[in-house]
């Protein structure tokens, strides 16, 4: 090879990435971000693919380009990098629990102006306590798709066997212990605790404690609290203690979970779980009871995860992006998104929708209505208001996984954190 | 002049190379590592040597640097022992040796993320194939990843196998190297399989065993796809090594100025620990250079 061949070898070898940029087609491309895996194949994912294809028919200009990151902390660590970078998507899905990174750096634009002017958008139809989650001050954020409130799931055939009366209504943390008592055998256990802060934290605010204080700023004199201290120890007596809960080993080595194979008769979890339930060899849906947290409060609390979606702050054409908004927000792709039973929706004519739907069984109409009344009374969760929330649930996680595996007092161990917590938030 | 050229133009791709993704990179990490960048606001005020002071005082930061010491003590001897014990036999000229050096090397050209999702299997509790086969023997089942004793020998261990290849190969060419007239003459002075071993093999290794232990251990101080993908660092810590953790600064609470100090702060004490290994190495290789 002579140098001159060997020099344009290297010359088109140099340059072959240039030429792989995608073909134009003269349609805006709209970017959107969602969660998601490469290789993920599952009834849910081809759904939402094909609902995203199919924008194309509703706009013939635009065609969307749909970019999936893996993991949640994945995805705002990502999304994070493509602000910095200057190439936020034009549409940005929005988790509830990581939002006011998004928010409060003004990583988002203000939907407010297309809100209002858009005589097509009502913001009325939407749930007001999930719409809140976005809005700051007038400014609203994000157009919420669906959400779920964490509830306890209960096997009614369990009850029925053990002789024990489904809760009703408001119920406390005592009726909860001795109905876990009751229903715990020698193979089978009265609840399934879940080492996830998610699934915990509303113990806490049902004793009337909380992880923060009232402005996100602190957790010392709250998290280390009598009150939390309290709830904690309850929650981490029921499994070391009463041991009407699978211990952490036990859960890790059967690697299964415990109530979808009818080795535990309650559970704290999201509306998603029905999806796992539905395909369960072990439990028949039509058994599957969804009540209220048992609480200390008047009312019971519970937290609401829910997603939206924003338009990202350096957008390039936010009309575009607003109309996709409002594609995916709209009643027609809502109504059959929802079908994936992954979430509530956020659309209050969709709810209504399913409740009325002749097809549905009773259980799980009365399963639906469940969910609906919990609405009004679910908060948002922190890491909508207070950035870096992720980090307090790492270190209430460190505390809890002391507590529960290397026996920490609970006393100790949640006063480490809320320390922890401080010198974290003092050097955001 | 001429070859002074063509030497140039040799080097030039290497060097520029080396310019812009090395040394640009750290010297800019350097620059990062005197202000307090936030990113996400878009202010940088200078604050000279603060981060390293913030740093320098930080429990978390420096129960990461035990972490990862505590790796290195862990998977650097057991690694050079195992590799030594496999290139021993394969440093010989027996028919078929090659085809199992490329099988032990294969790890090491494996995608560590696969290799990581592979071994989570491994250690899982139960159904897990080392637990799976250890119950067989009565032995009860542990949850390798999630247990805070457990967690770290874990990595080490898998560590040891995915390090297994690139030492071998080190070892073999080291022992092919010693000079068989070195064996003859023991083997005449009566010396066993063990002396041999002990006068002749380790002395003459002694370039190799430094080699591998300094890069080893440098190695081990770089820590970072296994925790990412097995342990995020838990439990309670216990697998939060350096690399990991000046990530979590940098790309989770997106404090890159820290992580830069902290970066910075790792040079110096994998540089340190280099330095001493290889002044307590030395002795044995000025005897190498007599002998």
């Amino acid at each position: 090879m002579t140098r001159r061949q060997a020099l344009a070898w290297m010359t088109a070898a140099a340059t072959l990435p240039l030429g792989c940029r995608a073909s134009d087609d003269g349609r805006t491309v709209i970017r959107v971000a969602n969660w998601g895996g490469a290789g993920d194949d599952s009834d849910y994912f081809k759904m939402v693919r094909s609902l995203y294809d199919r924008y194309s028919d509703h706009d013939p200009t635009s065609r969307v380009r749909v970019e999936l990151v893996p993991g949640s902390q994945e995805y705002v660590s990502k999304l994070l990098l493509d602000h910095i970078a200057g190439a936020m998507p034009d549409v940005v899905t929005i988790d509830a629990s990581s939002a006011a990174v998004f928010i409060d750096n003004g990583l988002l634009a203000d939907l407010t102006p297309f809100a209002e002017s858009d005589p097509t958008f009502d913001l009325d139809g939407f749930f007001p306590n999930v719409v809140d989650i976005a809005r700051r001050g007038k400014g609203l954020f994000a157009v919420p798709i669906d959400f779920t409130p964490m509830v306890l799931y209960c096997n009614a055939r369990h009850f029925r066997e053990a002789g024990v009366p489904l809760p009703e209504g408001k119920w406390s943390h005592a009726e909860f212990l001795e109905k876990a008592k009751a229903l715990t055998t020698a193979d089978r256990f009265g609840f399934e605790f879940a080492n996830w802060m998610p699934g915990w934290v509303t113990f806490l605010w049902n004793h009337g404690a909380d992880v923060l204080s009232p402005d996100g700023a602190r957790a010392s004199g709250f998290l280390d609290s009598e009150k939390s201290i309290e709830a904690i120890g309850f929650v981490a007596d029921l499994v070391s203690k009463h041991k009407v809960s699978p211990s952490l080993s036990q859960t890790a080595a059967a690697g299964v979970d415990y109530f979808a194979t009818g080795r535990a008769s309650m559970k704290v979890v999201g509306h998603w779980f029905l999806v796992g339930l539905a395909a369960s060899q072990e439990v028949d849906l039509e058994d599957v009871v969804v009540v209220e947290l048992p609480t200390e409060l008047d009312r019971s609390e519970t937290v609401m995860y829910e997603a939206g979606l924003g338009i990202g702050g350096s957008c390039k054409h936010p009309q575009k992006a607003w109309e996709f908004i409002k594609y995916w927000t709209g009643h027609g792709v809502q109504s059959k998104y929802n079908t994936s039973g992954i979430a509530v929706s956020a659309r209050k004519d969709v709810e209504e929708a399913k409740l009325a739907d002749k097809t549905l069984s009773p259980r799980a109409v009365e399963r639906n209505r469940a969910f609906q009344r919990i609405v009004p009374s679910a908060r948002p969760p922190w890491g909508s208001r207070v950035e870096g929330y992720d980090r307090v649930e790492d270190n209430c996680q460190k505390a809890m996984d002391a507590v529960l595996k290397n026996g920490v007092p609970v006393k100790e161990a949640f006063a480490k954190a809320a320390r922890d917590i401080d010198l974290e938030f003092s050097r955001r | 002049m001429r070859r002074s050229r063509s030497a140039w133009a040799f080097v030039a791709p290497a060097a520029l190379h080396l310019l812009v993704f090395a040394v640009v990179p750290i010297v800019y990490a350097f620059v990062v590592s005197l202000f307090d960048w936030r990113i996400l606001k878009g202010t940088m005020p200078f604050v000279g040597f603060g981060k390293y002071q913030e740093v320098l005082q930080d429990p978390p930061f420096w129960n990461a640097m035990l972490n990862s010491a505590k790796f290195a003590a862990l998977s650097v001897p057991a690694g050079m022992a195992v590799a030594l014990l496999v290139a021993m036999p394969l440093a010989s000229q027996l028919k078929g040796m090659g085809l199992f050096r490329t099988l032990y090397y294969i790890p090491a050209i494996s995608s560590m993320v696969a290799v990581s999702m592979l071994w989570i299997y491994m250690f899982l509790p139960g159904n897990g194939l080392i637990n799976a086969t250890t119950s067989l023997f009565g032995v009860k089942s542990v949850d390798f990843l999630n247990e805070t004793g457990w967690a770290m020998p874990a990595l080490a261990f898998m560590s040891v196998w995915t390090g297994l290849g690139p030492r071998m190969i080190i070892y073999v060419a080291g022992l092919l190297g010693v000079p068989p007239s070195l064996y003859e003459a023991a083997e005449l002075d009566g010396a066993g399989a063990w002396s041999r071993f002990w006068n002749v093999t380790w002395p003459m290794l002694a370039p190799t065993n430094v080699f591998v232990l300094v890069t080893g251990t440098i190695t081990a101080f770089q820590l970072f796809t296994p925790v990412y993908m097995m342990t995020k660092g838990g439990p309670l810590d216990s697998t939060d090594v350096v690399g990991y953790h000046v990530f979590v600064e940098a790309w989770k609470k997106f404090h890159v100025s820290t992580a830069s100090a902290q970066s910075f702060l790792l040079l110096v004490v994998v540089g340190s620990v280099a330095l001493v290994q290889y002044r307590m190495m030395r002795r044995q290789l000025e005897g190498y250079s007599a002998g």
